[in-house]
């Protein structure tokens, strides 16, 4: 089937600064998609592009297979939540809403029935007649979307969108926002710097660092085999051993020789905090715990539905634990940390 | 500490009030003489004044300064404005910063200048014509300022917003543009009219022959004070306050 939403080759530089380097890029109808990646990484201008409030310096973007490069904003069946929403101030919450379909010259009846309809989607109803100045910033957030979801876009783009609220209101957004993805379809394209929020939407997440899509693949996919350091670094958080890698063995910095596949030559080993089990007696440890390494504990924190151990390994790296029980474990013990190679992923440092 | 402070603020209030409040007294007093005790009331200041034909037509003077000067500066101060919105933030600044000149120039040093610009060098001979150029080169400056300082503020995402939805580029100016920068643009017309009406210096360089109200009070108290002067200046006020309070009731919040 033809993507959606198609980028071949599109780049675009600012003066001598590059923000995007080409990238292609196919995203199917459906689909809920994140762009994740650090500020400054060009995932804001990467979702200006598609929208068509910049324009490539090279490479062309089709959408629903048309070519759309050189078209205006008000061309393209996208539409976009903007970070600072950009409401209209003048207009109501109604107005605000009713403004796309008033320029699309849709008839009287049938845009009041379908502001409604976004209005109760987005549960403020009641809220039509307000001021866009009385709403709180979660409300304003809500009226952003409806105004565009009013539109039945093809393609919904979000920018953002949930970086002003606070922690509660935008745990309550994502779920909103899955919410309503199930409930109008269509395709979103969600661009954050917060890897939770990502993992938490998207069904599928592009990784972006200085203008370049690094990994592309399921929240999952990006977690357990993150394509590099920096992608292991950025998602979630990791143990980054590194050694250097020949015949299916790593040798650690430390000096260490573990069974590992991946890489050849200098390597990072990434063991996520929860494939690891710390014992004091390395008999103790699992019989799948086929990787182990020498450590001393540097501090215990009790979190409550899992423990924290922070460690310092032998080579002087910094390690994690996530475990369910603290054991019997305190700061300045000697351990062994053991993990399954199956859990742990070696790339090419 | 409070009551000190209301005391305060009230006796700052009459003290800037009162001479407006005494101008007013005086042009409904019978006598010529500008004294209290006032003996009795009459329009008869009022009736001179306004059927002198040197006041209508300065009055029709003024009005056609500043309606021009007005609209003018209006038009010219925001495309101005909107135009460095679009510059890099450095250039603007710059910009801005020549374009605000005339207005740090004393009104009296920009009187002769143009005097002399006019006469000698562009050959434009003295009149209305040369006193509405003149007070566009102080109004205009003041309307772009103004403006520019709604637009430093001015959220851009709900013009791409508009764009977005469907707008063209005029469609988002004239439905999101310029009623969210609306009110300034009132704002700037009206001070620029004010500054306009009010303005002696740079008009009586530049007008020649006629007179507008400005000027014309200037005559009449070279001649003695009589209370028609005072008619002259309350019209003047009158003026200003009108302008100022149509257009609040034009830019009300409409929410």
């Amino acid at each position: 089937m033809a993507p959606l939403v198609e980028l071949v080759g599109v780049g675009k530089g600012y003066g001598s600064a590059t923000a995007v380097h080409p990238l292609s890029l196919r995203i199917g109808e459906g689909e809920f998609v994140s762009i994740l990646g650090p500020s400054g990484c060009g995932k804001t201008t990467l979702l200006r592009m598609i929208g068509g409030f910049v324009t490539p310096d090279e490479g062309s973007i089709l959408i629903d297979g048309r070519d759309v490069t050189r078209k205006p904003p008000e061309k393209r069946a996208t539409n976009m939540v903007f970070q600072g929403y950009g409401l209209f101030p003048h207009m109501t919450v109604a107005q605000n809403v009713a403004y796309g379909l008033r320029i699309a010259r849709v008839a009287r009846t049938e845009r009041a029935r379908r502001v409604a309809e976004a209005l109760d989607l987005i549960r403020l109803a009641d809220l039509g007649d307000r001021a866009v100045s009385a709403l709180s910033g979660g409300q304003r957030q809500r009226v952003a979307l409806a105004r565009a979801l009013v539109m039945r876009p093809r393609v919904l783009l979000l920018d953002e969108p949930l970086s002003a609220l606070d922690l509660k209101l935008r745990l309550a957004m994502q779920e909103e926002f899955r919410r309503i993805h199930a409930q109008v379809g269509g395709t979103f394209i969600f661009v954050t710097h917060d890897q939770a929020e990502a993992m938490s939407l998207a069904s599928r997440i592009c990784v972006m660092e200085a203008g370049r899509i690094v990994q592309d693949g399921t929240p999952e996919d990006i977690y357990r085999r993150p394509a590099s350091r920096f992608v292991a670094g950025f998602i979630g958080e990791a143990n980054l051993f590194e050694g250097v890698g020949s015949d299916e063995r790593v040798r650690l910095s430390c000096g260490t020789v573990i069974p590992g596949a991946g890489a050849e030559g200098p390597i990072v080993c990434v063991v996520r905090p929860e494939a690891v089990t710390l014992a004091a007696d390395p008999a103790a440890l699992p019989d799948q715990c086929d990787a182990r390494l020498f450590a001393t504990v540097e501090d215990v924190v009790f979190l409550g539905p899992e423990v924290r151990t922070t460690l310092r390994t032998d080579s002087g790296a910094q390690a994690l634990a996530l475990s369910r029980t603290a054991g019997p474990l305190r700061p300045g013990d000697r351990v062994t940390m053991g993990w399954a190679t199956a859990d742990q992923q070696v790339i090419a440092a | 500490m409070r009551s000190m402070a209301h005391i305060g603020a009230a006796l700052t209030a009459i003290f800037m009030l009162s001479p407006l409040v005494i101008l007013v007294i005086f042009c409904f007093s019978e006598s010529p003489l500008l004294a209290f005790p006032i003996e009795g009331w009459s329009l008869r200041w009022f009736d001179k004044a306004f059927s002198d034909p040197q006041f209508t037509n300065a009055f029709r003077n003024s009005m056609i300064v500043t309606g021009a000067v007005g609209v003018t500066s209006t038009l010219t101060g925001t495309l101005a404005a909107l135009a460095l919105a679009k510059l890099p933030p450095r250039l603007a600044t710059a910009t801005a910063a020549a374009l605000s000149l005339p207005v740090m120039v004393p009104p009296l040093l920009l009187g002769v200048a143009l005097l002399t610009f006019y006469s000698t060098w562009i050959g434009l001979p003295l009149g209305l014509p040369a006193v509405i150029l003149s007070h566009l080169v102080f109004t205009q400056p003041l309307v772009m300022l103004m403006i520019s300082a709604r637009m430093a503020s001015f959220d851009h995402a709900a013009v791409e917003a508009a764009r977005d939805l469907g707008a063209s580029p005029i469609q988002s100016f004239f439905h999101v543009t310029l009623p969210m920068i609306g009110p300034s643009i009132t704002g700037g017309t009206l001070i620029a009219m004010a500054l306009s009406l009010d303005d002696f210096l740079v008009t009586f360089f530049t007008i020649g022959g006629g007179m507008t109200l400005p000027t014309l009070m200037w005559g009449m108290l070279r001649k003695g004070i009589d209370p028609s002067v005072n008619v002259v200046a309350v019209t003047i006020m009158g003026l200003s306050i009108a302008a100022t309070l149509i257009g609040f009731r034009l830019t009300r919040y409409r929410g």
